[in-house]
Order: structure tokens, then sequence, then C-alpha cells
């Protein structure tokens, strides 16, 4: 872990977080309109991999107290 | 930046299993919920019972057979019993090779494949591949996973990537020149066989500009490793995977054994006799796998029959991820051979790393009364005088029988006489099941 990035992982988790809202968001407003449905799916397999690889850390971190 | 993903990369280890048992317990919930066969095998299990690893060590392997019959006949077609989301979810698959048996259909998703892709950027990473790179990718694309993930990492990475499907050799290596490729992915079989027919054009492999290469498919022994190397002028590095669990561990620039791609994977690393001990640092063992972030096809446990040797945490790289020291070959592939356990690739090490004149060869079990009879074809690079022939011969019996405590009987063929392969070389054959006589 990158101790000195601690504040930017808190921003970047959150972004992942925040585009991942947004994606479900957009899937809803755009029900039954395939341009939106599958790009919206294809966003989330990449918020997936976003949160697999970085949000999961940080919470297990932050869940510990931060880094050491 | 050296690493793919740092903050992955470089977690804390004695943190790292907090975090596989979390998404063990979130995989297998999901498993439970949505696949029939998970249900089934595992109705008495609370996920939230698994708290640490002996509690995972409780739950049964699954291998191929038991997926192959979680699939046959039952609907949804083709998955059967294994699918772990909706039919309308599946947006592509893979399927094995079959060469045990009927093929095992791997379903994907959109954010399964992604997740299969994310795995490989971390390999391509790691053996250095960057966005200034040109891959050529030396596969016929097609139903089998093998390169695909490489191909959709190095678009994901950046580099400009080169499809050689539908091509032959020749044409291959053509495309490789024209483009100018930096890289490649492919076997090491077929990256000897290009070299090998780079030279019959007139070329030199080591002038063609390749830096790195990438191999799948095939155990990787260190000597193969090396000559290609040598042959390529090229960083050559292994990494180990199936179509079911996806590739799973990989080397870094030290190549000096492979990272388990951790927390994608709990690896467990179990004795050979009784799988159910985790072997000690240093001891060869059969790889148990759980990919913890694939929901498409959930497997839990699954006994990859693969041999390791087991390594320790971290490198000198900074990763912080479980070591395995080397890729020892398949347990499909042990075979007891006049009461000595043999496995193919210990002839490959002595072949590859000490007959450099030697561009082909195939070891072939059979039975002659009932004693076990065993036989190593070799074709040289070029036509041998009888004398020269003659020494090899006897050079390379007893380098193998020292190697192997197993009596060869050493089998001249004439250059160009054995199969070449793309894929998945087929270099052993036990005839002994099918009435022995070759």
């Amino acid at each position: 872990m990158l101790p000195a990035d601690w504040s930017v992982l808190r921003q970047i988790k959150d972004k992942i977080d925040g585009i991942e809202k947004l994606a479900l968001e957009l899937k809803t407003l755009g029900d039954g309109v395939p341009v939106i449905e599958r790009n919206v799916r294809s966003i989330l397999g990449f918020t997936h991999v976003l949160k697999f690889g970085i949000s999961d850390m940080f919470e297990n971190e932050d869940a510990q107290g931060g880094p050491e | 930046m050296p690493y793919w993903n740092p903050y992955l990369e470089t977690f804390p280890r004695e943190r790292m299993v907090g975090i596989q048992l979390e998404r063990f317990r979130q995989i297998l919930a999901h498993a439970k919920s949505q696949s029939p066969f998970y249900r089934h095998r595992y109705a008495d299990i609370d996920p939230r019972d698994i708290k640490t690893m002996e509690d995972v060590k409780r739950l049964p392997l699954i291998d191929k057979a038991a997926l192959r019959k979680a699939q046959d006949d039952k609907e949804p077609f083709p998955f059967g019993d294994m699918l772990g989301v909706t039919p309308e979810e599946v947006t592509t698959f893979r399927q094995t090779s079959g060469t045990t048996g009927k093929p095992v259909y791997v379903p994907e998703t959109v954010e399964s494949w992604q997740w299969r892709v994310e795995v490989w950027c971390h390999i391509l990473w790691m053996a250095g591949f960057r966005e200034t790179d040109r891959v050529f990718v030396s596969f016929g694309y097609n139903v089998y996973v093998a390169f695909w993930e490489g191909h959709y990492a190095a678009e994901k990475v950046g580099c400009m990537v080169v499809p050689g499907g539908a091509l032959d050799t020749r044409g291959r290596i053509n495309k490789i020149l024209e483009v100018k490729a930096t890289g490649l992915l492919n076997t090491p079989t077929y990256g000897l066989h290009m070299a090998e027919e780079a030279e019959k054009m007139g070329l030199d492999p080591r002038d063609m500009g390749i830096q790195r290469m990438l191999c799948a498919g095939e155990p990787l022994p260190q000597a193969t490793r090396r000559k290609l190397e040598d042959t390529w002028a090229a960083e050559v590095y292994d990494h180990i995977g199936g179509t079911e669990p996806c590739a799973w561990a990989a080397m870094c620039g030290q190549r000096n054994g492979l990272h388990i791609m951790e927390p994608f994977f709990l690896v467990e690393i179990l004795d050979m006799e009784t799988l159910s001990r985790d072997v000690e640092e240093g001891e060869i063992g059969v790889a148990v796998v759980t990919p913890l972030g694939r929901r498409s096809f959930p497997l839990v446990r699954f006994d990859t029959k693969d041999l390791v040797r087991k390594g320790r945490p971290g490198c000198t790289c900074g990763r912080t991820s479980m070591m395995i020291d080397e890729v020892v070959g398949r347990t499909d592939d042990l075979r007891k051979i006049r009461g000595v356990l043999f496995t193919p690739v210990s002839v490959e090490e002595v072949v590859r790393a000490e007959f450099p004149e030697i561009a082909e060869y195939e070891i072939v079990v059979s039975r002659d009364g009932i004693m076990d009879r065993i036989t190593l074809k070799v074709e040289p690079k070029e036509e041998m005088g009888e004398v020269v022939m003659k020494d090899m011969v006897a050079r390379l019996a007893l380098r193998v029988k020292i190697k192997t405590n197993l009596t060869f009987i050493v089998e001249p063929v004439a250059p160009g006489g054995l199969p070449r392969y793309s894929l998945k070389a087929k270099r052993f054959r036990d005839l002994r099941d099918q009435g022995g006589g070759d």
C-alpha cells in the first residue's frame, strides 16, 4: 500500500462509487433503450474491475483504521 | 510506474488473507444463490461460517469431471447447472479443448470478461508490455481461450495489437517484420517453431526486433524459457492458468518464479497424495484455485491438476503476493513407468538445455510383453552424419537416464518428421492402455 496516497485513494474510491451510481441512474432513465442499456452495461463492467482492484482494498484498510 | 495497480500489488501481506476470505464468502454466497450445482453441493454450508482458511478447506474440491457432469444435457444449454447469471447476460463463451473428455463450456458476461482482461493487464504490465509496444498475437482465434484475454488486455494497456490469426507460420513471420512487432504472445512450442521457420527463410530471429514474449498454454521449464530468450534475443515470460479459472500466476521482470494474482484468486497448494494439506515452501503440490470476482461461472476450490513448487511471499520487485517457484507439470501427465514416477517436463528440460541440435521430440510409452517401453523420438535441426548422430543418441540416452531414472530407446527421426503445433503440443503419448505397440 502507498500511505502517502491515502487521501487520494479515498477520493478515487468515492469517484468510482459515483461513476457506478451515475451509470445505474442512467440505466434507469434509459430503460428499454438499447444504446443506453448496453453502454451502461460496459461502464458497469469497468466499475466492477475498479471496485475489485481499488475500492475493496481501500474499504478493508479503512475498516482497519487506515494504512500503517 | 512499475505496477499496474500499486495499491493492490503492494498490499500488506498479513492483511491479504482477510480480503480473500471476505471475497470467498461473497462468491460462495453468489454461487449458492445462482447455481443449482452449488446449491446442492453446499446445501449444509452457510458462507458466513467461513472465517478461516481451515474453514475453506472443509469444502469439497471440484474438478473438470464435476463441471462436465453439471453441464451434461442440462439446461440452460450448454452451461447447465454451472451458470451463475441469467442466460441473457452471457455475451460470449470459451471452451476447454476436450482432450480428456467432453469440453467444458465457460460462459462470460461483459463484467466477467472485463475481470479476466484486468487480470491479464496485470500480467502484461509485469512483463513490461507498454503502449510503445506492437504486439503480435500468434494464434488461431477460435473457441479456445488461449490469447483472447491477452489480445484485449494488450489493447487496454495501450499496445498496438496485431491479430495473427488465419496466417501460416511464414505469413506470420512476414507480418511481424512488416509491422515491426516488438512483442509476441505464443505457446513456447510455437515460439521455437517460428524461430526455426524464420531461419529457413534466411532470417535470424535475434534480429527481428522482438523485445519480449509472453508464453501460455504449456509448461515452460527454465531450460526452454532460456532457449527462447537466446533464440529471439528477447525477454521471455511465463504464466499459468486455464480456461475455467483464468490465468492465476505470472512472472515479473525478475523472471524468477511466478506471482500469484492475489487477491483476484485464492490459491491453495496442496499435497498430491491427499489434497488436504498445504505443502511447505519448496515442496511440489497441486494448485487449487478459487477465482474471487467472476460471477458468470463461479468456481469454488477448483482442482486445476497443475503441479507447482511453492515459493515464498514477496519479491525484490516490491510486490507482496505469494510466489510459486516453478510450474512442474500436470497430474494428468504424471505416469508410473516401471514403478518410477515420470513427468514429461523432465525430458524437455534435458533436451532444451543440452541438445540445441534437436529441433523437436516426442515421448511414446508402450508395452513390450509385460514390460513398459519408453521411446524418445528426436528430430535433428538438420541432417547429421552417422557418427555424430550415434554420439548424440548415446549422450541423450545417458542424460535422460540420469534425469529420470528410466531407460529410454532414443530413436532419430528425419528433419521435418515430427509434427509442429501452434497451440498445445502433444509430445507425450502413453499407449499402454491401447494395447501397447506404437
